[in-house]
């Protein structure tokens, strides 16, 4: 809204005791003129795709036939993968992935940020250096991670055999037990550098004189970064976590390059099992109820994610 | 499951070369244009170097040389796997087509051969796919299924169908019409280092007679070696799997439907039959009751072989006659002791002929590629311009480039290419030729159904992974894939 419009508007304001919503809409009118290019174009690039798969989850497509010959079959789509077992162990897969993934990298992640808070020889050098995982390619670090793990040749299974830890290189990514474990590592491994940016940031919002009463206090290391430090890191902690959860909610490239979901399904997650119906079995409609599910569960984290952001940003007006 | 009169004339001794030669003269026509009996070694040779061909003059007659266009085209190239000498002749390829048709625009794209099917699939739903199309052996009925693809018969680019071999000209048809005009084709060979043979106490000149030795081979190996016997790949999503799983199907008498048939009409599942389980329990064997193949065998292609069987790591592996120039490209790369190994391997590098069945029965993927025009409605830009399209594949398909793009892996598609001067040139160049020439006979070519993809490339792939991670017996994996073809035949369910 422009200053001139506020100013034009003011009077009407103060005059009317509650106005409108269309009354509102109109004051705000410039508002909805400046985002109404962003509205078209996600209309186009986001709401279209959406309707379109939640249609297309109601038919079938044979391997015979193309597309636009899709027949309908209702909510069967729907049925068939609920009561699949490859759906419920891809899931379970899921959850798996993304609850300890995220965990795991804010952790590691938290624990960094804090280290590196403190001033050290050498701080910036191995802050540059943590960081480095999260900015190469996941492409090339899935690849990299690939042959680190390899049962045959791998880097980690010629080292503990040389050094007579083991006998056999250790089976990694080609066992349904250790699949999931190991991806959700290399998984970590990227991640976490950008929970420590995050929880950098926020750090440095903790007064640094309440950290200096609660010493004088006589709290410890644990009793100041719990009482005084944490809840500072609160509101960005809750975006840094859910940020992270969407994220390996929709992760594809490090299960799909390292394992195509197998041996046996034991890595496939909701994504590289959606990608695999669609375009390796061309079961589009499958694949489309599997989106239209993976949507709810997503627009469910984003409502929470936009209420987390406007806590926070209630908590730092506040 | 049915009892094949092929199997009961193995039985009776018959030759499995005469049989096999039937049965794949057979799948493709009625009347068979091309006696696949005659295609030994000696055959070959007495033919190579007695005809000259001039294929700018020939597909002149298709598209003037001088002819203005623009053409799209994608095809499944040289990947990791690959000998140098193979990208040699593609890059000389697309010289030679643009220096012969110098005004057409050629834009080319080369892609692996597991990301071809996936990406052009998804390019088709937004008719954006390019306007020719050279795609592996097994895809081709997939997209003349649906619609997809023009009819294409050698005859409109200039050769004759008698030119090429009834089994690619099989994956070709579809509801009785051609929808296009084959490359290469190719049959894969075993190979061993003798080497490996020898300290492993087995007779280092004599390949495993059959699957059962093969096993056996692998295991000897690995009790007194250590490293892995055989080069078994489970791959999901990789056409290496397939390749390498079905002529061991095929040689204990099983099938995924009754594609070894004479006459295959692929309406009884068959993957659940005690002699395709007997196939699928010596991988078993292998993996799990044995460990005498690499554990990375889930995840592996035939590319992540190549470099453990050059380390002396692995014994035996089923491949093409490229390997052997694979290993002198990855020996090259090689230093020290490294480089000491590499020679020695590659020196007790030896081929044979892939292993029988219980019952004499050999079998290979009779594999290769073919090239299609797409219809204009797909087609980025909705137009193809037909004129470009077949002057690019009378070019490919021609008896010089078929032979030449086929130089150290496989066969030329075109059979013409065979009487080439490159072909003689070949034979005294390219080591083991012979040995996965004389495996043409045996080939047998993958069910021409739409849903042979998916089969080959997802069920197949999955049923292999079940039983060796334990997930489920070799029973219930073997019925499990037999129910999802059920599924995927009755209208695509899961």
């Amino acid at each position: 809204m422009t200053l001139a419009t506020r100013l034009a508007d003011a009077p009407l304001r103060e005059n009317s005791k509650e106005p409108g919503v269309l009354q509102r809409a109109w004051i705000n009118r410039a508002d909805y003129l400046y985002v109404l290019p962003s509205i078209v174009v996600m209309l186009i690039v986001i709401a279209y795709p959406i309707y379109y798969t939640i249609e297309l989850s109601f038919f079938t497509t044979p391997p015979s036939l193309q597309l636009r010959d899709k027949i309908f079959v209702g909510l069967d789509n729907y049925s068939l993968i609920l009561t699949s077992d490859v759906f419920w162990r891809v899931t379970a897969n899921t959850f798996i992935w993304t609850i300890v993934s995220t965990f795991a990298a804010f952790v590691l992640g938290l624990g960094t940020a804090l280290a590196l808070n403190h001033e050290f020889v050498g701080r910036g050098v191995l802050r540059a250096i943590l960081i480095i995982p999260w900015v190469i390619s996941a492409v090339a670090a899935s690849y990299i991670w690939k042959w680190i793990y390899h049962s045959n040749f791998g880097v980690i299974g010629a080292v503990l055999v040389s050094l007579g830890i083991t006998d056999r290189p250790p089976n990694f990514i080609d066992s349904v037990s250790t699949v999931l474990p190991s991806l959700i590592v290399v998984n970590v491994w990227r991640e976490f550098p950008f929970a420590m940016i995050m929880l950098m940031a926020g750090l440095q919002t903790v007064p640094d004189q309440l950290l200096r009463a609660a010493r004088v206090d006589g709290a410890n290391a644990w009793q100041s970064f719990w009482h005084v430090t944490f809840p500072h890191l609160q509101g960005v902690s809750t975006v840094t976590i859910l940020l992270l959860a969407v994220s390996n909610f929709n992760s594809f490239i490090i299960p799909w390059i390292m394992t195509g979901g197998g041996p046996s399904n034991a890595s496939h997650i909701w994504i590289t099992h959606i990608y695999e119906l669609a375009f390796g079995r061309q079961r589009w409609g499958i694949a489309s109820a599997y989106s239209v599910l993976l949507f709810i569960i997503m627009m469910t984290l984003g409502y929470f994610y936009v209420r987390a952001l406007s806590g926070a940003e209630r908590k730092d007006r506040g | 499951m049915t009892s094949f009169g092929f199997n009961r004339a193995i039985r009776r001794g018959v030759s499995t070369a005469a049989a096999a030669a039937m049965l794949m003269s057979s799948t493709a026509f009625a009347a068979p244009p091309v006696d696949l009996s005659k295609w030994s070694p000696e055959y070959v040779r007495s033919i190579a170097g007695t005809k000259d061909f001039d294929t700018a003059a020939d597909c002149g007659k298709v598209t003037p040389l001088d002819y203005k266009g623009r053409l799209t085209f994608w095809y499944q190239g040289v990947f990791e796997g690959d000998p140098d000498l193979l990208r040699q002749y593609y890059k000389d390829f697309f010289a030679a087509f643009r220096k012969t048709y110098p005004n057409i625009d050629l834009q080319e794209q080369a892609l692996t051969y597991n990301d071809l099917l996936d990406k052009f699939r998804t390019a088709l739903l937004g008719n954006a796919g390019p306007m020719v199309v050279r795609l592996q052996i097994l895809g081709g009925v997939e997209f003349a299924a649906k619609g997809y693809l023009q009819e294409l018969k050698p005859e409109d680019v200039g050769y004759s169908t008698e030119d090429f071999w009834p089994g690619a000209m099989k994956s070709n048809m579809w509801k009785g019409k051609t929808y296009g005009v084959p490359t290469n084709n190719e049959t894969m060979a075993l190979i061993w280092n003798a080497d490996v043979f020898k300290r492993a106490g087995l007779d280092p000149d004599k390949a495993p007679a059959t699957w059962d030795d093969v096993v056996k081979y692998s295991k000897q190996i690995h009790d007194k070696l250590g490293i892995a016997g055989y080069g078994l790949v489970a791959r999901k999503n990789a056409g290496n799997t397939p390749y390498r799983f079905l002529p061991q199907l095929w040689a204990y008498g099983g099938g995924v439907f009754d594609e070894a048939s004479p006459n295959p009409n692929y309406s009884k599942i068959q993957l659940n039959s005690p002699a395709s389980k007997k196939a699928l329990q010596a991988s078993y064997d292998m993996y799990v009751r044995d460990k005498s193949v690499p554990v990375s065998a889930l995840t592996n292609q035939q590319a992540d072989n190549q470099p453990l069987f050059l380390a002396g790591q692995l014994g035996m592996m089923i491949s093409h006659p490229s390997d052997y120039d694979v290993m002198q490209d990855l020996k090259k790369k090689a230093t020290g002791s490294d480089l000491q190994k590499a020679e020695t391997v590659i020196e007790n590098m030896r081929y044979g002929l892939i292993p029988t069945g219980p019952d004499g029965k050999r079998a290979v993927v009779f594999g290769g590629s073919n090239m299609h025009i797409l219809k204009p409605e797909y087609v980025d830009g909705g137009k193809v311009d037909q004129a470009a399209a077949k002057a690019l594949i009378c070019f490919w398909t021609s008896p010089e480039w078929s032979l030449k793009m086929a130089y150290a892996g496989s066969n030329p598609g075109n059979l013409n290419g065979f009487k080439t001067k490159w072909m003689k040139e070949r034979l005294d160049k390219i080591k083991f030729l012979d040995v996965t020439t004389s495996m043409l006979p045996y080939g047998i070519p993958f069910p021409t159904i739409p849903e042979t993809p998916e089969i080959m490339n997802i069920v197949v792939p999955d049923m292999l992974q079940n039983a060796l991670t334990g997930s489920m017996t070799v029973d219930q994996a073997a019925e499990d894939a037999t129910k999802k073809i059920q599924n995927i035949m009755s209208g695509g369910k899961l």
